[in-house]
């Protein structure tokens, strides 16, 4: 059970993003200690901070001397944290986080996910006991729930043999709530969904081709067996009011 | 508007089949338990209060419902299937059918037999309760009786473990449970984390949900023990997140299992066990149940032959002294001589004990209960009221208690004062009747009676008896009600 994945800056394939379990940590920069995350910049620091994963959330030391590092949520409206130089362990609240190091003028980032953050419902504080709570757990209004949303779009409305649709067909069905979709925003939901949803890689994962399109199978049946997405979720499919920022 | 207090909200009054609606007992996480009264006279067999479970499977459940369906369809299959004497009993299921409370309309109903209390309440009251190790002994019991019939719980924990008003144990909420298919099966989206194994915690995914074992049932047993014999949780934190952080070190090798110095002897290396990090290291139930028997110091059954075609049954009764006051702490034991007269034919009556002397109770004021040390598949006689005092056991038939291979020697001077039997319900002949005179006559006024008998109880049944007598015999027969099984000594007429 791992609390946290750091994602290296240009990560590509996903083999060196780094899993840290509750109470690991990994530190990075220039040249860290051994096993860190290499940021490979002159104006980095040679131990720039570190990462520690703390139950479902996780906590960043800024260890230069006098930059102030910005830990931003990309799905929040401008939402961020700063991290002055010297602060040790401030707790970061994000599901994902981009990390920003300025650099000698350059500006830095680097993604960390938190995906056991979890959303449950506050009602029904019933009678005693330890409470027995659902194995997954979904942020609907995250952008990873309207595309999952999409991807059953078909089956939720009532046909359940409709073939999956294609990644270019969930961009449009993204567009009206979300009109910066691109391809490889929806692919990397869908991966991000994958790891959140724990799902287990398919036997078909070593052929290129067939791996998101099998993704998207497994993703589909989970979420309808389990019922994490319904038809009055098929809203957030809908345009958004004008102004408003999802 | 405010969230409901309760997954199900049923007015107090609420009428379905035969059942008015009283009070909530439970409500969890989809789920609510109400008390109810049948409102009809006749029961058809139904009992007059049982215990109703509203899963809200109706057309208005905002979320989750084809899961929900899901659930409800588990439980009732596995209650449906599976007879047991740990395992709650379902008496019927029904589905609501009205329109004019629509947030009701469609969910469904189990009628299921009414405990007394959780074991959470037990250990919320008093926390490490002098009795646990008897608890835990008919806890592993039912998780055996489930393994052995191939299904896994998948959510033991204190709140889904019920008390009858006789003290035995059922284990009850079967929403989670699952079939086994080959070695493992497949959870429903639920559990409760600080009863969850490692291997569950955050475990991979396929498209139909998350693969679990039997030997998830064996750890959350081992967290289960922990709490019921020290009041602690086995793994430290403050939170069950904290705990979850911690079961996953203590998993990967990071760190130690510190258990209480608070568990008893004997417990330690069974709870230490259940809790190995890979489930293949933890014991199967089987081993499990005789450790656990062994550690609790009661008797445990030769071995399980439910669901197996039965062999020839041997007459083997076998007498137990049940020390329940020690166990449960007896203040009140009314073992005294007993007055008695003798009938004309010479079959002696007793001089039943004051109402006041009927239900000892403990240092709480709790009336104490023994019906729990009858093992399964047994008929037990008890010489003091509530299942108390000595206790003799048979299997079958028995035409003398007093010579032949096994006695019952305490009831040659000494009147019996409760019975349970707790023969299994798929038995042919499951109730018991007995008799005063050896070789299942009657004696005395009951040779006047048309049953022809003194007593019969029918299975699962338990309680205090007049205690004015001693049956010399007793036979298995298929129904109390019956008077085939008697018919041998009816006067023809």
């Amino acid at each position: 059970m791992y609390s946290v994945i750091v994602v290296p800056p240009s990560s590509g394939t996903g083999s060196d993003q780094i899993r840290l379990g509750a109470g690991e940590h990994v530190g990075f920069g220039r040249t860290p200690a051994r096993n860190g995350m290499v940021i490979a910049h002159e104006g980095v620091p040679r131990v720039a901070g570190e990462i520690t994963a703390h139950h479902t959330f996780w906590l960043l030391s800024n260890l230069s001397e006098d930059q102030t590092y910005v830990v931003e949520n990309p799905e929040g409206a401008g939402e961020h944290v700063k991290i002055a130089p010297g602060r040790v362990d401030a707790p970061v609240p994000f599901e994902f986080s981009r990390v920003t190091l300025p650099a000698a003028g350059d500006l830095l980032t680097f993604d960390v996910w938190a995906p056991r953050h979890a959303f449950r419902s506050v009602e029904r504080h019933g009678l005693g006991g330890s409470a027995t709570v659902p194995a997954f757990s979904l942020d609907r209004t995250k952008r990873y729930f309207a595309v999952l949303t999409a991807l059953c779009e078909r089956r939720l409305r009532g046909d359940t043999s409709a073939p999956l649709p294609t990644v270019e067909e969930v961009v449009e069905l993204l567009r009206p709530g979300w009109p910066k979709v691109t391809r490889s925003a929806v692919y990397w939901n869908i991966d991000y969904l994958a790891v959140k949803l724990r799902l287990r890689p398919g036997p078909d994962a070593a052929e290129p081709g067939r791996r998101v399109h099998g993704k998207k199978e497994s993703l589909v049946s989970l979420a309808l067996r389990f019922d994490l997405v319904r038809e009055d979720d098929l809203v957030v499919l809908t345009p958004l009011p004008s102004g408003a920022v999802r | 508007m405010s969230p409901a207090p309760y997954a199900v909200v049923v007015p107090k009054g609420y009428r379905i089949g035969a059942w008015e609606v009283r009070e909530p007992l439970a409500s969890g996480a989809f789920a609510t338990v109400y008390r109810a009264v049948r409102s009809t006279a006749h029961g058809g067999g139904l009992p007059r209060r049982a215990a109703l479970k509203f899963l809200p499977t109706g057309t208005r459940t905002p979320r989750q419902l084809r899961h929900l369906r899901d659930l409800a369809e588990r439980e009732v299959r596995l209650l449906r299937r599976l007879r047991s004497p740990r395992l709650i009993r379902m008496y019927d299921t029904l589905t609501v059918d009205d329109p004019e409370h629509p947030e009701l309309d469609g969910a469904t109903v189990l009628v299921l037999e009414q405990a007394e209390e959780s074991l959470d309440a037990v250990l919320d009251r008093s926390p490490a309760p002098e009795h646990a190790p008897a608890l835990l002994a008919q806890i592993c019991e039912g998780l055996h009786q489930l393994r052995h019939a191939g299904w896994v719980h998948g959510d033991l924990k204190p709140a889904n473990v019920l008390l009858m008003a006789d003290g035995s144990v059922r284990l009850a909420d079967f929403n989670t449970a699952a079939e086994l298919e080959g070695t493992h099966a497949y959870t429903t989206a639920f559990a409760t984390p600080d009863y969850t194994p490692p291997e569950l915690l955050w475990p991979e995914t396929d498209e139909r949900g998350t693969r679990t074992r039997p030997s998830a049932d064996v750890w959350a047993f081992g967290v289960l023990a922990h709490v019921a014999l020290t009041g602690a949780l086995p793994l430290p934190g403050g939170s069950p997140q904290a705990r979850a952080d911690a079961v996953m070190r203590y998993a990967r090798g990071h760190e130690e299992l510190r258990l209480s110095p608070a568990l008893p002897d004997g417990w330690r290396e069974i709870v230490r066990d259940c809790l190995a990090p890979a489930g293949a290291d933890r014991p199967t139930t089987e081993v499990l149940l005789r450790r656990v028997e062994a550690a609790a110091g009661v008797p445990g059954p030769p071995r399980l032959s439910r669901l197996r075609p039965r062999g020839p049954r041997h007459r083997r009764p076998v007498l137990r002294a049940v020390l329940s006051a020690a166990v449960l702490g007896t203040t009140v034991l009314a073992a005294k001589v007993h007055a008695h007269v003798t009938a004309e034919d010479g079959t002696p009556v007793y001089a039943a004990l004051p109402k006041a002397q009927a239900f000892p109770t403990g240092p709480n004021g709790k009336v104490l209960y023994g019906y729990h040390h009858c093992p399964r598949d047994s008929v037990c006689f008890f010489s003091e009221h509530n299942g108390n005092g000595n206790m003799c056991v048979w299997r079958g038939d028995d035409s003398d208690w007093q010579s032949g291979r096994a006695t019952c020697d305490w009831t040659a001077d000494a009147p019996v004062r409760s019975v349970f039997n707790n023969l299994d319900d798929d038995r042919p002949d499951r109730a018991v009747a007995y008799f005063r005179g050896t070789g299942f006559r009657p004696a005395d006024a009951d040779r006047r009676r048309t049953a022809q008998r003194t007593g019969c109880t029918p299975v699962n049944s338990m309680g205090n008896l007049a205690g004015t007598y001693a049956p010399r015999s007793h036979k298995l027969i298929d129904s109390c009600s019956s008077f085939t099984a008697v018919v041998d000594y009816l006067t023809p007429w």
